[in-house]
């Protein structure tokens, strides 16, 4: 039995077929709802589906913090998701909904997203739920009504949904699988890069800091030395299981994502030479300082490859008012449309009763 | 266009002319001029009969052999056979032409008065003069096809007129019986005409087609064939055995059609084709014998059953049939004498019968008329004093028809009955056939003479009775409808004597048309025998003048008093197989029409099969589709998740089939 | 690092319950909030995919979205409104005319379970008396 549960696919039939019955039993039906069991099957079925996602795809995030933040925000989004499409009451379900949005807000945040995370709430949050519930309050109907208490067709619809989830959950599965076994890593500057090119930074910094020559030269031929290593040397064989130097790696089939990292890593490669050039030379120490201070900003430029810009609602404008203009102005001609178009439909006709 | 002081532009006109008065008198029917449909139709007759009469004398004097052929260009030509439109002036059609217009003149003006209030008045006479159009196509043709032609519209005109009442069940039924027995006929008379067209050099013109015949004469088997299919088509239109029984059932129509048609036109169409493929028959000794036997048989049964009818119409169609065996037992003659006497005396009884026959039946339907529509003698009777006019003209009439001496009738029969002593007097084989044939003859000419005055005596002797249905205003009938009574009664009364008897001119006038001419022939080639010339034969005329006396005598001696009739014990027998018709419609009910309905009921039912296969190829998609219907019912949801679980099914497939 | 493949898990997650939601809730609202729910889902895929690729590819697109989500807000809420004031009711089964010629209309068969009855609660008199007592007005009359 154990055997068969760690089989990642038969953890995701299971968990999925626990989550159907769940929610066929959760949905607001006259007859067959059986809201305890069908909660306790949920819980059980996402249960396992966070298994299988731990087992095929490993740690979602390498911090404890960012872990805890990630499962934290996941189970309320879910669980709260539960909650909305379950609810027999329209209005606490559309307080479910405003407890969603915020989850993934949080999600958001994690993903280096904080313009559309306050995007969202705004106006998912804020203006969309706000509105629902004034309709929601314009129509109130007590006791039970055909639209709260009824569902359309639970047992299949729950199966579509379920489908749909088993389908993407089974991709990622077979893409992670996948994954192994080509060169072309998901990342092109792993963390040991990073960290080394992180090191060459510091130690730049400190030589920087230096005043005399000598002081100079001992933290500058560190920080070569960790730069060289991050950049590597091609001309070596490779060990088995140690990942390919970049200067290999980035050599591998052409990517069109890795052009700017690899122009940054000539550039890189350039400006390390010409500083070490200086630093050997040891005649013009304020010829070297600036070499070195050029090697400084290209390291940071070429170790952020791959990160998030910082200050992003400024990156974000500018992408947008640069890259996306078009798109930009047909949004805003969209919306006022739609302004216009809302203003139509809802707005009374002479003569037309009530 | 056409010269019309030439012979052939007179027979054009007067063919034409009586189409020209049915359109007339149809466009009359449509507008509100319904009421005056009569004068096209009367207008055309008359025109066409005057026409008629002023080419018979064109044509008339000269002693040459006269056939003025025209051809008005090609109806049809499809491989060998090519048919043109061609008409010829010959004496036969002259005469033909003469009678039916004559004829028809007279009866148009009766039914004028008779049809009178009648809400279908401008259908009825446009159907005439459509009819007589068809009538004198048939007799004016030089061609096969354009004489079918006229055949088949006189056909068809018969039915439109029999069934003028269509309202009636009996009528539509009475209509639809003529039309299909006599269609019977009109397939042997098809395959005759093609078997003649193939050993006659593929000509389809009658002279052209005679002359080849003449000169390359076929097979005796292939004449007598064919002569017999031609006779097939005599049989069914002009009502031989076994055809006849559409004619009785016919009275249905309207008198003056039953006048018309039944008794002086399209009856006679038989004869008039036998008399034009006279050369045919004429190399064929065998079937003329056929043609005489039954010509015999039929005589003879029809006056058998005319003696114990009780419907006077009734009693005047069949014996009409018995007259038309007359003329095929003359025509039958013509295989052991010289086609020339045999055609002559079958064509004279022709046209005395044409009018005697119209005018009983113009009488019948004044009676008719006056008494509201009853026709059954045993409802009426004495209306000698009520309706004078009508009694005296029907008496020559009845007179014509027995053969009382002097009269027309009287001359023609014993035309027929002296050609039949010839016939059987002559070195033929058959000439016992002939002499058993004219035994019966004589019988029959004292049947018609007893039938014919016991309907006579029955009608206008006796008390006078009249029944409830006349509303109490039984008259005679008015000026327009005795008028034509009259001048038929002058022609019933001197038509033959003028013909013929003293001057032979109506047998010199036929003798000169070229089927008699090409019949003479080929009777010499065949027979060998000299042509006996003759004259009055006192022996014919003195016995037929005794049957024809002594069966009026008998009658009388019967019905003088008019009244109920008396059947005597010993002949009860007799009298109800003859008032049944000797039970021959039951017959032919049983062992013809049943098992054409029971065939006609299984093709049907075979047909109803055939449409339940077809709706089951119906059935399946219409189950398939009341299946999938209730898949649109209208909720948005359901169409949503229709849609995703097709998507789910396709990304299924993809996905499954990219993790291999 | 933050791996891909957790959040396309959450989003595809997210989305199946929206979809979930909007198949089978009844009430118009429900159904509508299920169908943002599932754009939610949608976002989170676009930004993981963004944060993978290091650019702000994805953010641009989510931004887009979120505006499409509101005019589609907008324009539901007032097409709602509309069907509101027809049918007097926020079900969406209300509206079944677009069936086929001649095919009945679904109608519900279930009845609704009988609401449990409310039990009658003990009612307290006015105070100072004990309940059940005889009156004293009567017992004072002489």
């Amino acid at each position: 039995m154990p055997n068969a549960l760690t089989n990642p696919i038969n953890q995701l039939v299971l968990g999925l077929v626990l989550g159907l019955v769940g929610v066929y039993l959760l949905l607001p039906q006259p007859k067959r709802r059986a809201v305890a069991v069908g909660t306790f099957l949920s819980i059980a079925g996402m249960g396992i589906l966070a298994v299988f996602l731990l087992q095929t795809l490993g740690r979602p995030v390498n911090s404890i913090v960012g872990e805890v933040l990630f499962w934290l925000f996941s189970t309320a989004a879910v669980g709260f998701g539960f909650a909305m499409i379950t609810q027999r009451n329209p209005g606490r379900g559309a307080i479910a909904f405003a407890f969603v949005i915020l989850s993934t807000c949080g999600l958001f945040l994690l993903l280096a997203a904080p313009f559309i995370m306050a995007t969202t709430v705004i106006i998912y949050a804020g203006a969309i739920i706000v509105t629902f519930l004034f309709l929601l309050m314009l129509s109130h109907v007590a006791g039970p009504s055909d639209e709260n208490d009824r569902s359309r067709e639970p047992l299949m619809g729950s199966l579509a949904g379920f489908a749909f989830i088993g389908l993407i959950l089974f991709t990622i599965h077979q893409s992670t699988l996948a994954e192994a076994s080509t060169a072309v890593p998901s990342a092109p500057l792993t963390a040991k890069d990073r960290e080394n090119l992180a090191s060459a930074v510091a130690n730049i910094d400190e030589a920087l800091k230096a005043e005399t020559f000598e002081d100079f030269r001992g933290p500058m031929k560190k920080g070569h030395d960790f730069i060289g290593e991050a950049l590597g040397d091609d001309s070596q064989p490779l060990p088995g299981s140690t990942p390919p130097v970049l200067a290999r790696r980035l050599r591998l089939p052409k990517d069109p994502r890795h052009i700017e990292l690899v122009q940054s890593a000539k550039k890189l490669a350039k400006a390390n030479d010409e500083a070490e050039n200086k630093t050997l030379l040891g005649k013009d120490f304020p010829a070297a300082k600036e070499a070195a201070a050029n090697l400084r900003s290209e390291t940071i430029l070429f170790a952020g490859h791959g990160l998030m810009p910082a200050r992003n609602v400024a990156n974000l404008g500018y992408t947008l008012y640069s890259e996306y203009i078009l798109a930009v102005e047909m949004a805003g001609t969209l919306l006022l449309v739609a302004t216009i178009g809302a203003v139509a439909i809802a707005g009374r006709r002479k003569g037309v009763p009530a | 266009m056409f010269d019309f002081s030439e012979p052939i532009g007179m027979l054009l006109l007067a063919l034409t002319l009586p189409l020209v008065g049915a359109i007339l008198a149809a466009l009359c029917g449509v507008t509100k001029f319904a009421k005056f449909a009569h004068w096209p139709t009367i207008v055309s007759f008359a025109s066409s009969a005057v026409v008629s009469i002023l080419l018979l004398i064109e044509v008339g004097h000269g002693h040459e052999p006269l056939s003025i052929t025209q051809e008005l260009g090609t109806w049809f030509s499809v491989g060998r056979i090519s048919v043109p439109l061609a008409f010829s002036v010959d004496p036969l059609s002259v005469v033909m032409l003469c009678t039916v217009s004559f004829i028809a003149t007279f009866i148009a003006i009766f039914s004028a008065g008779y049809m009178h209030a009648d809400s279908g008045f401008a259908r009825y006479f446009a159907l005439m003069g459509l009819f007589v159009f068809a009538m004198c196509l048939l007799v004016t043709a030089n061609n096969f096809f354009v004489l079918v032609a006229g055949w088949e519209g006189v056909g068809v005109c018969s039915y439109l007129l029999v069934g003028y009442y269509y309202a009636k069940p009996s009528a539509a039924a009475a209509a639809r019986k003529a039309f299909l027995v006599t269609r019977l006929g009109d397939v042997g008379l098809i395959l005759g005409i093609f078997l003649l067209w193939q050993v006659g050099g593929y000509h389809t013109n009658f002279d052209q087609l005679f002359e080849h015949l003449a000169k390359h004469p076929p097979s005796d088997a292939t004449m007598t064939t064919a002569a017999l299919l031609l006779f097939c088509g005599a049989v069914g239109k002009s009502a031989q055995l076994p055809l006849y029984v559409w004619l009785p059932d016919a009275m249905e129509g309207p008198t003056p059609v039953s006048a018309l048609i039944h008794a002086a036109t399209m009856v006679t169409a038989g004869v008039f084709l036998l008399a034009r493929c006279a050369p045919v028959f004429a190399a064929s000794a065998d079937a003329q014998m056929v043609v005489c036997v039954i010509g015999g048989l039929t005589a003879f049964l029809a006056a058998f059953i005319a003696l114990a009818q009780n419907d006077l119409k009734r009693v005047l169609a069949y014996s009409t049939i018995s007259q038309l065996g007359f003329m095929f037992m003359a025509l039958g003659a013509g295989g052991a004498i010289s086609p020339r006497y045999a055609v002559t005396a079958a064509m004279f009884h022709l046209v005395t019968h044409a009018f005697f026959k119209a005018l009983l039946f113009l009488g019948s339907g004044s009676v008719m008329h006056a008494m509201g529509n009853v026709i059954d003698m045993r409802k009426f009777g004495g209306l000698r004093h009520l309706m004078p006019t009508t009694h005296a003209t029907f008496l020559i009439g009845a007179a014509a028809l027995a053969g009382f001496p002097l009269l027309s009738g009287f001359w023609s029969k014993d035309a027929v009955l002296y050609v039949l002593k010839e016939a059987s007097e002559s070195r033929s084989p058959y000439h016992n056939t002939y002499t058993a044939i004219l035994a019966l003859a004589g019988l029959t000419a004292l049947l018609t003479a007893f039938y014919t005055f016991r309907a006579y005596f029955l009608t206008f002797w006796g008390p006078e009775k009249i029944p409830h249905e006349a509303h109490g205003h039984a008259h005679e009938s008015p000026r327009i409808m005795t008028v034509p009574l009259i001048v038929l009664a002058v022609g019933a009364a001197f038509a033959g004597i003028i013909l013929e008897p003293m001057t032979h001119g109506f047998e010199h006038f036929l003798e000169r048309s070229t089927s008699i001419d090409f019949a003479r022939e080929a009777f010499g080639k065949h027979h060998n025998l000299m042509e006996k010339k003759h004259g009055l034969d006192w022996t014919v005329m003195l016995g037929s003048s005794v049957i024809a006396l002594a069966g009026i005598a008998f009658a009388a001696k019967l019905y003088l008093r008019g009244g109920p009739e008396v059947v005597h014990p010993k002949l009860e027998g007799v009298y109800t197989l003859s008032q049944n018709k000797l039970y021959v419609d039951e017959v032919y009910n049983v062992a013809l029409v049943k098992p054409a309905e029971l065939l006609a009921t299984t093709g049907r039912q075979f047909d109803g099969f055939l449409d339940a296969i077809a709706r089951l190829f119906s059935f399946a998609p219409r189950v398939l589709a009341a299946v999938m219907r209730p898949l649109q019912n209208g909720l948005v949801q359901f169409y949503a998740l229709g849609m995703v679980l097709g998507l789910a099914v396709f990304l299924t497939v993809i996905v499954f089939r990219s993790a291999k | 690092m933050i791996t891909l493949g957790h959040f396309l898990a959450v989003g595809a997650i997210l989305f199946g319950l929206g979809l979930i939601g909007f198949l089978t809730r009844r009430n118009l609202i429900t159904m509508f909030l299920s169908a943002e729910m599932m754009l939610q889902g949608v976002l989170l895929n676009f930004l993981a995919f963004g944060y993978f690729h290091g650019n702000l590819t994805g953010q641009v697109f989510a931004l887009f979205i979120i505006t499409v989500a509101a005019c589609e807000a907008g324009l539901g809420l007032a097409l709602f409104l509309v069907l509101y004031r027809r049918g007097r009711t926020l079900d969406s089964s209300a509206w079944q005319n677009v069936r086929e010629a001649g095919l009945p209309p679904t109608v519900d068969v279930d009845l609704f379970a009988e609401p449990e009855p409310e039990e009658a609660m003990p009612v307290l008199p006015v105070a100072g008396r004990k309940p059940g007592a005889p009156s004293l007005e009567g017992a004072n009359r002489v």
